[in-house]
């Protein structure tokens, strides 16, 4: 049998991701020895490292039988794919932050915004959720910077700490999401190699099932603003 | 410095063209499809490729019908390039063929189209063949259309799939059993529908779902297996709807043993499908070269009413560009058949056009030099001569020999070889 193929996101998630494999028992995955190529085959698996957003590329296409990837790529862009575990590392909210001092930040909703985001469609969610008509800018970096510049009355960002918004005089009005690393299986493989994937789902369940549930999985529904 | 010009005449993008061996093979698929279909008493028909939204909307939800090409015509009407075939055939069965003689065995074969963004990997135009089995609600239909499907990707040279078979009222029973709100249900079912278990467990928590119940909606991916897994699932089940399907199952297992199918089958309880469209019995096929399904089908008993004919209904569609990628993948480019080169001499010229037609009759393509030459080129495999004995001299790699006979008993042998 072939290996079964892994993609895993480069970045903030990728060493806690290396770890989760190698401690569940899965592969032995270090995260150096990607250090100069892309691929690295332990055994029975195949591990990729590709950027996050090109995980569920992966998988979808059936390049990668199953892939770790943050929850909050696949509500950019949701594929064919099953969702299976919930990895618990990688936390982070999906926030609107508006500038110290601005009525947003007191609570006082306008009767437009305009927000910057790299995140539209689930701002887009949220924002409909809260039926606020609010305008999107989407932006690929730096979001932040948009309202001190004047080009958004706020943002709807990833936070982790909090403390990048805090540096740049953003607070947090409202939380739109929570996301955490997930895992996800390709629809065929799922079906053709079910043996190999759910010793997989199970040794990553088994790895991560002692800490309790902080995260839960549906961004919650705010209630609509007075 | 000039603009930059496009180097090549444009292609739309998420369009190919189906050159040489691809080509080939894209037609050789379709065709074994269309002639297994055919063998098994299914009458071809053919749609078009445009059809009014409206119609295309019966068949289609509604956020689906935005991965359609969709336009008006001079009158004003919306139209839409159609995106499956089924609802096509059903709305022929519903104003021309209503009369019958059911049950109606019809297929089908052509192209789809996708109004998807490119640059996602995924095709915007496919070709697809497919049956449709129209006025029969037994299982023997059901059975019937799989073992269809099986046969049609064997004779493709794709016999080593996997056939997924499962029910369209199973999760729908399960979630009614669960004694589930309203809102609730919504947003579990969604959950399941989006394939993410993850937001079905988070779905589930805080409800009162009963811990049997919630176990066997949690373990939905992984309830498959074979006939075994139906004896477990129903030892976990009470109420009446989920065990019914269960058994109908049951019965479909048995009759696809009948058709000597059910080695590369599974049952698959947890398969996801659209259930406001399927009504029973669903199936999926899966080869391992491949990240997507090759076909699937099932019943779907309520499409006919939609057209005012109360009829009910089981099918499938193949997904020919898929198929193609799975035989590409599993067992490499294999070289396609060329047709042989048939050169000639001045004098030799009339006898070449009969040796041409005799090599045609048995079935070896043939292109015919459409100038005399003297002697052969080099890669003329054979060359017709007015003095050679039999009227031809001929070459084949390593080997020479002297008539039509001859060469005919070699290219039999070559056939037979592979």
């Amino acid at each position: 049998m072939s290996p079964l193929r892994l993609a895993l996101p480069g970045g903030a998630l990728f060493e806690d991701a290396c770890r989760l494999l190698t401690d569940a028992g899965v592969a032995d995955a270090d995260p150096h020895a990607f250090d100069r190529k892309l691929r690295v085959v332990d055994g029975a698996k195949s591990l990729v490292k590709v950027r996050p957003t090109d995980v569920p590329v992966y998988v979808e296409m059936g390049a990668c039988d199953a892939g770790i990837v943050g929850k909050d790529v696949l509500w950019e862009s949701p594929r064919d794919c099953y969702e299976l575990v919930d990895l618990r590392f990688g936390g982070c909210r999906l926030v609107l932050a508006a500038l110290e001092g601005s009525p947003l930040a007191a609570g006082t909703w306008p009767r437009s915004l305009r927000a910057a985001t790299k995140y539209p469609v689930a701002a887009r969610r949220f924002f409909d959720s809260l039926g606020v008509a609010a305008e999107l800018i989407k932006l690929h970096g730096s979001v932040e910077l948009a309202p001190i510049m004047g080009l958004a009355d706020c943002v709807v960002d990833i936070t982790a700490t909090g403390r990048t918004l805090a540096a740049n005089h953003l607070v947090e009005v409202a939380e739109a999401g929570r996301s955490t690393a997930r895992l996800i299986v390709n629809q065929a493989s799922l079906k053709t190699r079910s043996d190999a994937v759910d010793r997989l789902a199970t040794a990553l369940r088994r790895a991560v099932a002692p800490a309790e549930p902080d995260v839960p999985a549906a961004p919650p529904v705010r209630r609509a603003p007075a | 410095m000039s603009e930059v010009q496009s180097p090549t005449p444009g292609r739309a993008p998420g369009f190919s063209d189906w050159v040489g061996p691809a080509a080939e093979r894209r037609r050789a698929v379709t065709d074994a499809f269309v002639d297994t279909f055919t063998a098994w008493g299914y009458a071809y028909l053919a749609t078009p490729l445009v059809e009014p939204l409206t119609t295309v909307a019966a068949g289609v939800a509604g956020g689906s019908q935005t991965q359609l090409f969709r336009f008006m015509d001079a009158d004003g009407d919306l139209l839409a390039l159609v995106g499956e075939r089924t609802v096509s055939v059903a709305r022929v069965v519903a104003t021309q063929l209503q009369g019958g003689p059911f049950p109606l065995r019809l297929c089908y074969s052509g192209p789809v189209l996708f109004n998807r963004p490119p640059l996602g990997g995924r095709r915007r135009e496919a070709m697809q063949a497919g049956c449709e089995l129209i006025g029969h609600a037994g299982l023997a239909a059901d059975a019937e259309c799989i073992a269809v499907a099986a046969a049609a990707l064997e004779r493709a040279g794709m016999g080593g799939v996997q056939i997924d078979v499962g029910h369209a009222d199973f999760i729908p029973s399960l979630l009614d059993q669960a004694h589930l709100g309203p809102e609730q249900r919504a947003i579990v079912a969604g959950a399941v529908r989006r394939r993410d278990l993850v937001a079905v467990e988070a779905a589930l928590e805080g409800t009162e779902v009963a811990e049997a119940d919630r176990a066997l909606l949690l373990a939905f991916p992984t309830l498959r297996g074979g006939r075994e897994i139906l004896e477990m699932a129903g030892a976990r089940l009470t109420a009446v709807r989920p065990r019914a399907v269960i058994e109908e199952l049951a019965r479909l297992w048995d009759l696809l043993d009948g058709h000597g199918i059910t080695d590369r089958a599974h049952l698959d309880l947890g398969a996801v499908r659209d259930w406001d469209y399927y009504t029973g019995p669903t199936f999926e096929l899966f080869s391992s070269d491949l990240g997507f399904p090759l076909g699937s089908g099932g019943r779907y008993d309520r499409l006919l009413g939609a057209f005012g004919l109360e009829a009910p209904a089981t099918g499938f569609v193949l997904h020919v560009d898929r198929c193609c990628d799975a035989l590409l993948r599993g067992s490499g480019d294999e070289t396609p058949r060329l047709p042989l080169r048939l050169g000639h001499s001045v004098r030799g010229a009339a006898g070449a056009v009969e040796i041409a037609a005799r090599l045609r009759r048995a079935g070896h393509p043939v292109a015919l030099d459409l100038e005399s030459t003297e002697p052969p080129a080099g890669d003329v495999v054979g060359w017709a001569h007015a003095d050679g004995p039999g009227g031809l001299r001929w070459r084949l790699p390593g080997k020479q020999g002297t008539g039509v006979d001859a060469l005919l008993a070699e290219l039999d042998a070559g056939r037979a070889r592979q």
